[in-house]
C-alpha cells in the first residue's frame, strides 16, 4: 500500500476530466461552468504539488501558489462578466448565449 | 547566494517597468480626476506606449537575460515588442471616437490596454513556463474586461462571457500541459526543458499537446477558433481592432519561442501538430468567410486564415521559417489595423454600419476610402506587388525549402480561394449602387489609414529594413 | 505505513466524489458547497504531500474567498432555479463516453509515470529538509522568484480594475456619506433658536438647504 506519484496524478487526471466534462455537458448554467474551471485548476495544482514533492524541488509549489493567485483573479473577473451579462439578458442559461451565430 | 550570481539586473525589464509604473500613475490620475479626463488619459497612454517602444530600442544590444534566466531580451523579443506596442498604440488611437460618447467614457480602458500590453511583453520575453503563464494571464484577463467593456450592450457582454469561458478553459489546458512538462523534465525553464527533452516519451508528448492546444486558442487557430467570430462581432469595433493585432503578435511570438527553443529535440512531434493546425486554419479561414454578411465576422475568419499562413513558416522549423513568421505578423498587423480603421470610419448618421452590403457604391460616395480599402483587401488576399504578397511569399518559400511541399501547395490553393471573398467586397464597393454617403472620417482614422495603406502599397519599393530586422530576430532564436 | 495510504484514499475519494457532485448537482448552491468540500479534501492531499503552506492557502483563499464570491453572485443574480433544473445533462451518454476515453488516456500517462531519479539530484531549488514548508517557500518566493510575485500582483490589480469597471455603477439619485461635510457642520448651521409668538405658530420655516 505505498502511495506513489501515479496515485496523485490519477486523482488529478480524474478531476481534470470532470472539469472538462462539466464545461461541455452543462447546457443550463454558466456558474457551474466557472466552477468546472476551478476544478481544472485544482487538478493542475495537485499535479504540480505532487511533482514538486516527488522531484524534491520547490519550484512546483511556487508555481502552484501562483496558479492559486491567478485563479482567484480569474474567478473575480469571470463573475464580474457574468453579472454584467445577467444585467443585460436576465438569464445565465448556456442555451441563451446565442445572440451571434455563424 | 547563488541567485545573485545568476543575475537579477532590472535593465532588461526596463520597458515593462516603465509601462507598468506609467499605467499606475495614469490610474491614479483617472481615479482622482474622474472620467472627464478620459481623453487625456488615453493620449498619455499612447505617448507612454511610444516611449516604452523607444526604451525597448534603447536597451543594450545582444542577448540579455535576467531574473535567473527566466526573462530574456534578444532581437526576436525586441522586434515583436516594438510590433506589439505599435499595435496597442494604434488600437488606442482608433478607440478615441468610441471613448468620446458620454456613456462610454471609461478611462480604465486605456489603463487595461496598457497592462495587457505589459502582459504581452512579458509573454514575448518569457523563457520559462511560469513567466509564460503569468504573462498570458495578465494579457488575457485585461482582454476579457475590454471585450465586455460596453457593458450596457448585450452583444458586448455576451462576447466577453464567451471569450472568458473559452479563454479560461484554454489556460487550464495550457497549465495541465505545463505541469506534465515540469514533471517530466524537472524544470520549468525552456533551456532546461530543451536539455531534458531529447526524445519523445508519452508524458512529454501529452504535455506538449496540451500546451500547444492552449496556445492555439490564443492565436485562434483551428480547432480552437470557435470563439473568434462571435467575439470579433460582439466586442466594440475598436476592441476588435485591438484583438486582431497586438495579442496575436504576442501569442504567435510565444508559440514560436516555445516550439523552437524548448522543444528542438522533438521537432518532428510538434511539427505534425503545427502542420495540421496550419492546414485546418487556412482552409477553414478561406471557406467559412465566403458566406459572411458582417464585415467584423469576415475579418475574424480572415484572421483565422492568416494565423494558419503564419504557422506555415513555423512548421518549417528553420531560421527562414521563423523569419517568415516575423515578416508575416508584421505585415498582417499593418493590414488589419488599416482595414479596421476603414470599418470604424463606416458610419451613417453617427451610427456605425458593419454589414458588407453597407459598403455598396463606396467608390462613388467616398472614393479615397474605397481605394485604400481595396488596396488593403488586395494585400490581405496576397496579390502582388502589395505587402501581403511578400508576407505569404516568405512563409511558403521557407516551407518549400524545408520540404513541406504539400503544406505549401494547400496554402497557395487556400489563399486563392480566400481571395474570392476579399474581391467580393471590392466588387460591392465599385460596382453596386450607392447606399448614401458616409459621415466625414475622423482625422485619426484617416492618419492611421494613410500610414497603413501607404506601408502596404509601397513596401515592395524598400522592403530592406523589415526584412533585415526579421532576419536578425530569427537568427537570435537559433 | 498503512495510515497515509488510508488517508490518501479517504481524501482522494471524497475529493473526486464531490467533484462529480459539483457538475451533476442541480442546484448551484449545492455545487458551490461540493466545490468547497473538494477543495478541503484536496488540501488534505497537499498535507500528505508535505506542502502544508499551500494546503492552508487553499482553504483560506478558496473556501474563504472564491467560494463565498460564488455564493454571493448566485444569491445576487436571483436566478430561477426551477427553470434551470429542467433538461439537465441531456448530453450525458455521449459526454460520458468521450470523457471515459479521455480519462483512460490520461490515466495511462499518469499511472505509468516514474520520476527520472537523475532529476531529483539536479533540482533547481531543492526543498530544504530542516525548515518548515512555509519558511522554505518564503525563502525563494521573495528572492529568487520575486518577479513572479510582482507579476501576480499586477494580475490582481487588473482583476480589481476589471471588476470595478464592469460592475460599479454611479447612480446620481443615491445619497452618499461625505465625512468632510459632516465634520464641517457647526452648531450654527445645524440649529436655530426662535421665539414663537403665542397662537401664531412658526412662520416661514427655514429650509435645510438655506441653513447649509
Amino acid at each position: 500500500m505505498i502511495i506513489g506519484l501515479g496515485h496523485y496524478l490519477s486523482v488529478a487526471a480524474i478531476l481534470f476530466t470532470l472539469g472538462i466534462l462539466g464545461i461541455f455537458l452543462n447546457r443550463k448554467n454558466v456558474i457551474v461552468i466557472l466552477m468546472s474551471i476551478e476544478l481544472i485548476l485544482l487538478a493542475v495544482n495537485i499535479n504540480l504539488v505532487a511533482f514538486s514533492s516527488f522531484l524534491n524541488d520547490i519550484v512546483g509549489q511556487v508555481f502552484a501558489l501562483l496558479v492559486l493567485t491567478v485563479a482567484a483573479a480569474e474567478a473575480a473577473i469571470g463573475l464580474a462578466v457574468l453579472v454584467v451579462y445577467f444585467r443585460n439578458r436576465g438569464s445565465i442559461a448556456v442555451e441563451d448565449i446565442n445572440l451571434m451565430k455563424g | 547566494m547563488s541567485f545573485q550570481a545568476a543575475g537579477y539586473s532590472l535593465t532588461p525589464a526596463l520597458p515593462e517597468l516603465v509601462l507598468t509604473v506609467s499605467a499606475m500613475v495614469l490610474l491614479m490620475l483617472g481615479a482622482f480626476r474622474g472620467e472627464k479626463i478620459t481623453g487625456l488619459v488615453t493620449a498619455l497612454a499612447v505617448a507612454m506606449l511610444v516611449v516604452t517602444g523607444l526604451v525597448v530600442l534603447w536597451l543594450p544590444a545582444g542577448k540579455l537575460t535576467t531574473f535567473g534566466g527566466s526573462f530574456i531580451v534578444d532581437d526576436f523579443a525586441r522586434f515583436l515588442k516594438v510590433l506589439a506596442l505599435t499595435g496597442s498604440a494604434v488600437a488606442l488611437i482608433l478607440s478615441r471616437g468610441f471613448l468620446e460618447e458620454p456613456s462610454r467614457r471609461i478611462f480604465e480602458y486605456a489603463i487595461l490596454i496598457m497592462l495587457s500590453t505589459v502582459g504581452m511583453m512579458i509573454l514575448i520575453s518569457a523563457a520559462d513556463l511560469i513567466t509564460l503563464y503569468l504573462g498570458l494571464e495578465l494579457m488575457s484577463l485585461a482582454l476579457y474586461v475590454v471585450a465586455s467593456s460596453h457593458r450596457d450592450d448585450a452583444k458586448s457582454t455576451e462576447a466577453g462571457l464567451k471569450y472568458f469561458v473559452l479563454g479560461a478553459l484554454s489556460s487550464g489546458m495550457l497549465l495541465y500541459g505545463a505541469s506534465l512538462i515540469y514533471g517530466f523534465t524537472g524544470t520549468v525553464s525552456f533551456a532546461g526543458i530543451a536539455a531534458a527533452a531529447k526524445e519523445p516519451t508519452t508524458g512529454l508528448v501529452f504535455g506538449l499537446v496540451f500546451l500547444l492546444a492552449g496556445l492555439c486558442f490564443k492565436i485562434s487557430a483551428v480547432p480552437f477558433h470557435m470563439w473568434t467570430p462571435d467575439v470579433y462581432e460582439g466586442a466594440p469595433t475598436p476592441v476588435t481592432a485591438f484583438f486582431a493585432s497586438a495579442p496575436k503578435v504576442a501569442a504567435l511570438a510565444v508559440f514560436t519561442r516555445v516550439a523552437l527553443t524548448a522543444f528542438p529535440g522533438i521537432t518532428s512531434q510538434w511539427q505534425q501538430i503545427v502542420v495540421f493546425v496550419a492546414i485546418a486554419s487556412m482552409v477553414l479561414g478561406s471557406f467559412a468567410a465566403i458566406g459572411q454578411k458582417n464585415i467584423k465576422r469576415l475579418m475574424a475568419y480572415s484572421s483565422i486564415g492568416h494565423m494558419g499562413f503564419a504557422l506555415v513558416g513555423l512548421a518549417a522549423g528553420t531560421q527562414e521559417g521563423a523569419q517568415g513568421v516575423l515578416v508575416y505578423i508584421a505585415i498582417y498587423v499593418a493590414m488589419t489595423l488599416g482595414t479596421f480603421s476603414v470599418i470604424l470610419a463606416m458610419k451613417r448618421n453617427g451610427q456605425p454600419v458593419e454589414t458588407i452590403s453597407d459598403f455598396a457604391g463606396l467608390s462613388r460616395t467616398n472614393p479615397l476610402l474605397a481605394f485604400f480599402l481595396a488596396m488593403l483587401l488586395f494585400s490581405l488576399a496576397g496579390i502582388p506587388p502589395l505587402a501581403g504578397f511578400f508576407a505569404k511569399f516568405y512563409v511558403f518559400l521557407a516551407a518549400i525549402k524545408a520540404g513541406l511541399f504539400t503544406l505549401a501547395v494547400i496554402g497557395v490553393v487556400a489563399s486563392v480561394i480566400g481571395a474570392f471573398y476579399y474581391l467580393t467586397i471590392i466588387k460591392v464597393m465599385y460596382f453596386d449602387e450607392p447606399k448614401g454617403a458616409v459621415d466625414p472620417v475622423r482625422t485619426e482614422l484617416r492618419t492611421v489609414l494613410a500610414v497603413a495603406g501607404g506601408f502596404n502599397m509601397l513596401f515592395f519599393i524598400y522592403p530592406a529594413p523589415l526584412i533585415t530586422a526579421a532576419t536578425a530576430a530569427a537568427k537570435s532564436l537559433f | 505505513m498503512i495510515l497515509p495510504a488510508l488517508f490518501f484514499y479517504l481524501f482522494a475519494g471524497i475529493c473526486v466524489a464531490s467533484a462529480v457532485m459539483v457538475i451533476a448537482s442541480r442546484n448551484p448552491v449545492h455545487s458551490v458547497l461540493f466545490l468547497i468540500l473538494a477543495f478541503v479534501n484536496a488540501s488534505g492531499l497537499f498535507v500528505l504531500l508535505g506542502a502544508e503552506f499551500l494546503a492552508m492557502i487553499l482553504v483560506v483563499v478558496y473556501v474563504g474567498a472564491v467560494a463565498v464570491l460564488f455564493l454571493f453572485v448566485i444569491m445576487m443574480l436571483d436566478v430561477d432555479f426551477a427553470e434551470l433544473r429542467q433538461g439537465f445533462l441531456e448530453y450525458l451518454p455521449v459526454g460520458l463516453l468521450i470523457g471515459a476515453v479521455f480519462l483512460a488516456e490520461l490515466l495511462l500517462v499518469a499511472g505509468g509515470w516514474a520520476i527520472n531519479p537523475a532529476l531529483v539530484k539536479t533540482a533547481v531549488a531543492p526543498i530544504p529538509a530542516d525548515i518548515t514548508n512555509t519558511e522554505a517557500l518564503g525563502l525563494v518566493l521573495y528572492t529568487r522568484y520575486i518577479h513572479y510575485f510582482q507579476i501576480s500582483g499586477i494580475v490582481l490589480l487588473v482583476a480589481m480594475i476589471g471588476a470595478i469597471v464592469l460592475t460599479l455603477r454611479h447612480k446620481p439619485s443615491v445619497k452618499r456619506q461625505d465625512i468632510n461635510v459632516q465634520n464641517a457642520r457647526t452648531k450654527a448651521m445645524a440649529m436655530e433658536v426662535r421665539k414663537v409668538a403665542v397662537g401664531q405658530g412658526l412662520q416661514d420655516p427655514p429650509s435645510r438647504e438655506a441653513a447649509e
